[in-house]
């Protein structure tokens, strides 16, 4: 639908020759904007539904063209590098088109859905001879339901196989209409215990588990894959796994899968001048191997 | 979305081997193994006594016909040469002395052999050639002297036009290659080749020379042509036959005086054996399993003692030829699939001690880590075009898995009936992370060849040869080793008015004008487009002259009583004549594709449409090496580059190899020789590199050009699909006149990491046959791991690396290569 085609929505990345989500050769498409806060976000960027703009000092060759760029001042240059007063800064991102060295950066741009999906179609003979096809993430994907769902129909249009990885905190309506796009969805569950749950994400799971079981009950043939970031000091013990494992289960999920704890996102908390929430934090990995054979006397952990 | 970073099989090996651990593969390998330890780290030794002897019956034969004092060589070395049988293995059969080793061609280089080895002694490189005083003093006192002023690369370097000598030497005696329209014929009397093995398992020498005794008998003796040129033609078939089976008998009477003296009764039956299969073959057909093994290993090793051939004789399509008497000894209970292993280990053993020694610094600097391509064909087609992968693909890519060395090369031909299993082993073979298999597409190289002319059992049964190449072996009839044209000089020459950077003044190219006075685009390429031609017609005029001054001083009576065609004609393999039925392949290898192009997309961009940069910005910029323009160098880095599937880029370097494939057409015919264009560099990047100035693209000055058809270093920044789809946006499809392009891909282990992995890689590569590309290789290892082994070389002794056509030991390259394979693009996944 011509409609759907020229909806936009804000990108933040677009992962070719992803393997690990979802059958296949994927593209992942990373929609910006997230209703959790969870404490070990490895995509902060990702959080807010706006583009944010960065510094990257490893990049950066201090010539001074975003200072001199800037027309509400906020930024300087000090001996830690360039300084940025956030109170200013109005987000024109006049400071990136002015960086020579891609030092000054945004993350995130507006895109229509029919530039996406020609950019996800470049791979389609990848997907023809792998199963594979277009994941969306996030942040969290539904939420930009409207430009998601856009997405998910132009996909299907297009015969291009999908997947979404979803934290499924949203309108039950706004989950099943996605589900009915797809053929394929992974969610997180963080915690089973709701307090604990609120603690760390800033949220209650309750909407979370009863949308899974809304999804199972309307498409019980829908592949569901179901998986826990397995963070040290919030979920890492027999019980917690435990407990979502036999939800995994009991929902009629068709995988569970634990993924470890890691700190890939460290830098890109330096790159938006935060700081970063888990510190040293570190997964045992023994522990995370039982947890994971824990898991496996439950359900597989790949469908 | 895991944490921990994953390692290749080969480097969880090196990490336990620093650990103390043992190789999981020794217990099923243990010959191998023993066998490796006696020369593992060594130093390769040179060995003169080919060169002496063959050097010997040139002396004595003056005024003969070339190839009956070929043959007269041969048969001295084989009457002549010491014979060694080595340390447990099953196989007889070197070219030189024990260990590892590397043998001399004075034919090519006597003339500068002694001073060149002199400097190698002193040379302090990253792979070091040991030569003793008493060697030196033999060349120089007894090899050279005969040689000077009667070489090849003499000869040519008398041949050739001042302007082309001017684009291919740095010095009048043409022994300082200028790496602008560089030849390689001068250190190989031919290129890559491949013997018809087949024909010396199944026949032998005896029926061959009987072949050539019957034909002599009825030649009519009133005709001179017969008489001058058949005759002598038949004559040193006859003397090479019988040459190379006096040569097998040595070492049969060498095996059994050997096992009379041998107390281990284990030894002296394999001894023992080893002697009965000397005495049978290759004289006679192989009836065993185990004697066509030993039969096509004389051959292989013969033939090094020939000729030395393009970067080492290449082994042809091993399980097809070893096919039949594979399974007639397995059905017969004979012989076991780990007796086959063993035997496998050996010849690959065997390989790995012999080393392809280049004198020249040409050759020393396009060829760097000792490179080799005997390579292995395997899979593919039979000659009526039903899949050929049989059990004997499967146990030679087992073996290659459990192998701790970079011998063989192996090349896998794929294609769009291949099964998944094989698809499925050669994946995992690639994970070992040691840089083989090689992949060869059927589906782009046999419906090219067709239109080439060759006829379709022929090409269905072609085989890999050397890098990139591939030979019919019984219908492809051009042996002159092929050129190289820098694609970086020539852009450097429409920026500096035909002149270099390295060179100041000295006017290399063609005048095109002062590139300020370019108004457009248009007027721009227009002009590289010029420089372009011009060196490709250096390159062609090279190349013929190459051609032709060849054959006055190479033949090759081994490799020629093997082609059905020389046989048929009675001509030489090395004759400058055409071979009736015969196809000529060649070509000349364009270097630096990738920055060419990123290169030219920089200039389109922010001189002409963004006029972000004005052109003499660019040129002061590039004349200081970028030195305080750091903030122009990054606007050019930033322009759309080659790897990305963007056609912004891809479509520049379409039009650039369309432009050289056009060249091709139009001039090849009036050669009567095919010369296409292939876009392989080898190591030829990095001396190609230093040669030219900064570039637009951002490269700076010196530094190494982008490899064979690959992104530039870093420049690929969308992942291993949209890298594979440039490929094929910027191939020309619509000329035949295009020949191997050579694809390298780095994955990190993470992302190829369990049957999952496996199973994404095996769909990877069903696209690379789905998307008709000719070659595509693989690097899978970590960044780290290649950083860690430059600062502990002793520790990563070991750690086997893919470059350009060949996996080599990282430690045995120059720093420069190193850094250029580390800077190439790890392809990860989150």
């Amino acid at each position: 639908m011509l409609a759907d085609a020229m909806e936009k929505g804000v990108v933040f990345n677009v992962q070719k020759y992803s393997v690990h989500d979802g059958p296949g050769i994927r593209t992942i498409v990373f929609l910006k904007g997230c209703p959790l806060r969870c404490r070990w976000c490895s995509n902060p960027e990702s959080q807010k539904p706006a583009p944010d703009i960065a510094w990257n000092d490893t990049l950066c060759i201090g010539c001074q063209s975003c200072v001199r760029a800037c027309p509400e001042h906020a930024l300087s240059l000090d001996s830690q590098g360039i300084h940025k007063n956030h109170d200013l800064c109005i987000g024109c991102a006049s400071c990136v088109r002015a960086c020579p060295a891609d030092a000054m950066f945004l993350y995130g741009g507006e895109s229509r859905v029919k530039d996406v999906i020609d950019d996800v179609e470049k791979d389609s003979l990848f997907y023809a001879r792998s199963g594979g096809g277009l994941t969306l993430s996030g942040g969290e994907p539904l939420f930009q339901s409207k430009f998601a769902l856009a997405l998910l129909r132009e996909a299907k249009e297009h015969h291009i196989h999908r997947a979404m990885e979803s934290c499924a905190f949203c309108p039950e309506d706004t989950f099943l209409a996605a589900a009915e796009l797809l053929n394929y969805l992974l969610v997180d569950v963080k915690c089973f215990d709701s307090e604990k749950h609120r603690y760390f994400t800033g949220q209650s799971n309750t909407l979370i588990l009863s949308n899974i079981r809304a999804v199972r009950r309307a498409f019980p043939q829908l592949k569901l894959h179901l998986r826990t970031p397995v963070i040290p000091g919030v979920n890492d013990t027999e019980q917690d796994i435990a407990a979502i494992a036999s939800f995994a289960k009991e929902v009629g999920a068709n995988a569970y899968e634990l993924l470890p704890y890691h700190k890939m996102g460290e830098t890109k908390y330096r790159f938006l001048g935060k700081d970063y929430p888990m510190g040293d934090a570190a997964l045992d990995e023994t522990r995370f191997k039982s947890l994971q054979e824990l898991a496996a006397k439950v359900l597989p952990s790949t469908p | 979305m895991s944490c921990c970073c994953a390692l290749s099989t080969q480097e969880k090996i090196l990490q336990d081997k620093a650990a103390g651990k043992e190789n999981p593969n020794r217990a099923k390998h243990q010959r191998l193994f023993d066998i490796l330890e006696t020369f593992d780290g060594m130093a390769p030794i040179v060995d003169a006594d080919r060169a002496l002897l063959f050097t010997q019956t040139m002396k004595e034969t003056e005024g003969q016909p070339l190839e009956l004092r070929w043959a007269k060589a041969l048969m001295n070395i084989a009457q002549n040469i010491p014979v060694h049988i080595d340390y447990r293995q099953l196989l007889a059969g070197r070219c030189g002395t024990t260990g590892r080793y590397g043998i001399l061609y004075p034919e090519l280089d006597g003339d500068f052999m002694a001073d060149a080895l002199d400097s190698l002694a002193e040379a302090k490189t990253a792979a070091p050639i040991s030569v003793s005083p008493e060697i030196a003093a033999i060349v120089r006192n007894e090899i050279t002297p005969y040689w000077k002023g009667k070489t090849f690369h003499e000869d040519l370097n008398r041949s050739l036009p001042p302007e082309v000598h001017h684009l291919a030497y740095n010095d009048e005696l043409g022994i300082k290659t200028r790496f602008v329209v560089s030849e390689n014929a001068s250190y190989r009397s031919s290129q890559q080749w491949v013997l018809d093995y087949a024909k010396v398992i199944d026949r032998g020498f005896a029926s061959i020379k009987a072949e050539a005794q019957a034909k002599l008998d009825a030649l009519d003796p009133l005709s001179p042509m017969d008489t001058l040129k058949k005759r002598p033609f038949l004559e040193a078939v006859i003397i090479t036959c019988d040459a190379i089976v006096i040569w097998a008998h040595r070492h049969a009477e060498l095996a059994r005086s050997m096992a009379a003296e041998e107390k281990d009764p284990v030894r002296k039956k394999e001894l023992l054996q080893i002697a009965k299969h000397c005495e049978r073959v290759p004289e006679f057909p192989a009836r065993t399993f185990r004697e066509a093994v030993q039969a096509q290993w004389f051959a292989q090793m013969f033939s090094r003692l020939e000729q030395r051939t393009g970067t080492i004789i290449s082994n042809g399509r091993m399980d097809q030829y070893f096919y039949r008497l594979y399974k007639q000894d397995i059905e017969a209970g004979v012989i076991t699939d780990d007796d086959v292993l063993e035997l496998l280990d050996c010849m690959w053993v065997g390989m790995a001690q012999f080393t392809d020694i280049s004198l020249s610094p040409g050759g020393m600097a396009t060829q760097e880590g000792y490179a080799h391509w005997e390579a292995v064909t395997i899979g593919g087609q039979t000659r009526d075009g039903k899949d050929a992968t049989n059990e004997l693909s499967y146990l030679i890519l087992k073996s290659r898995q459990a192998s701790p060395m970079p011998y063989p090369d192996l090349a896998t031909r794929i294609h769009s009936r291949s099964p998944q299993r094989f698809l499925w082993e050669i994946a995992e073979t690639i994970k070992v992370g040691q840089g083989y298999p090689k992949l060869f597409n059927d589906e782009e190289i046999i419906p090219l060849h067709l239109a080439k002319g060759a006829p379709l059992g022929d090409i269905f049964d072609y085989t890999a040869s050397g890098c990139a190449e591939i030979r019919m072996p019984n219908r492809d009839t051009m042996t002159s080793s092929c050129g190289q044209v820098n694609l970086g000089a020539a852009l450097e020459m429409v920026l500096r008015n035909g002149r270099m950077k390295k060179y100041g003044d000295e006017l290399i190219g063609l005048e095109t004008g002062d590139p300020r006075s370019f108004s457009t685009w248009e007027e721009f390429w227009q002009a590289y487009l010029k420089q372009q031609e011009h060196l490709l017609a250096a390159s062609y005029v090279e190349q013929c002259v190459i051609h032709h001054t060849r054959a006055r001083h190479f033949a090759g009576p081994l490799a020629s009583c093997l082609h059905d065609l020389c046989m048929a004609s009675c001509m030489d393999l090395h004759t400058d004549e055409k071979i009736p039925g015969g196809i000529d392949l060649g070509f000349v290898d364009i270097i630096g594709f990738a920055t060419l192009v990123d290169s030219l997309s920089a200039v389109k961009k922010c001189v002409y449409e963004d006029q972000a940069i004005s052109m003499d910005e660019l040129l002061r910029a590039l004349d200081d090496d970028f030195e305080g323009h750091e903030a122009l160098r990054l606007r050019l880095t930033r322009a759309p580059r080659f790897g990305n599937n963007d056609m912004y880029a891809d479509s520049i370097g379409l039009a650039v190899d369309r432009a050289a494939q056009q060249y091709c057409h139009k001039y090849a015919p009036e050669t009567g020789l095919h010369i296409d264009i292939r876009t392989v560099s080898v190591t030829a990047n990095v001396p190609h590199g230093k040669e030219v100035g900064a570039l637009p693209c951002g490269r700076k000055a010196w530094m190494p050009f982008s490899d064979g058809s690959s992104p530039a270093q870093g420049a690929d920044l969308n992942g291993p699909t949209q890298s594979i789809i440039s490929n094929y946006n910027t191939k020309n499809w619509d000329y035949n006149e295009r020949a191997a392009r050579l694809l390298n891909i780095k994955f990190s282990p993470k992302c190829l990491e369990g049957d999952s992995g496996t199973e994404k890689l095996v769909s990877f590569i069903r696209v690379f046959c789905d998307l008709k590309l000719w070659h595509l290789q693989f690097n899978v290892i970590n960044r780290e791991t290649l950083l860690a082994a430059q600062e502990d070389p002793k520790r990563y002794r070991n750690l086997i690396i893919r470059i350009a056509g060949y996996s080599a030991y990282f430690t045995e390259l120059s720093r420069d290569l190193q850094n250029d394979l580390i800077s190439r693009t790890e392809q990860t996944t989150i």
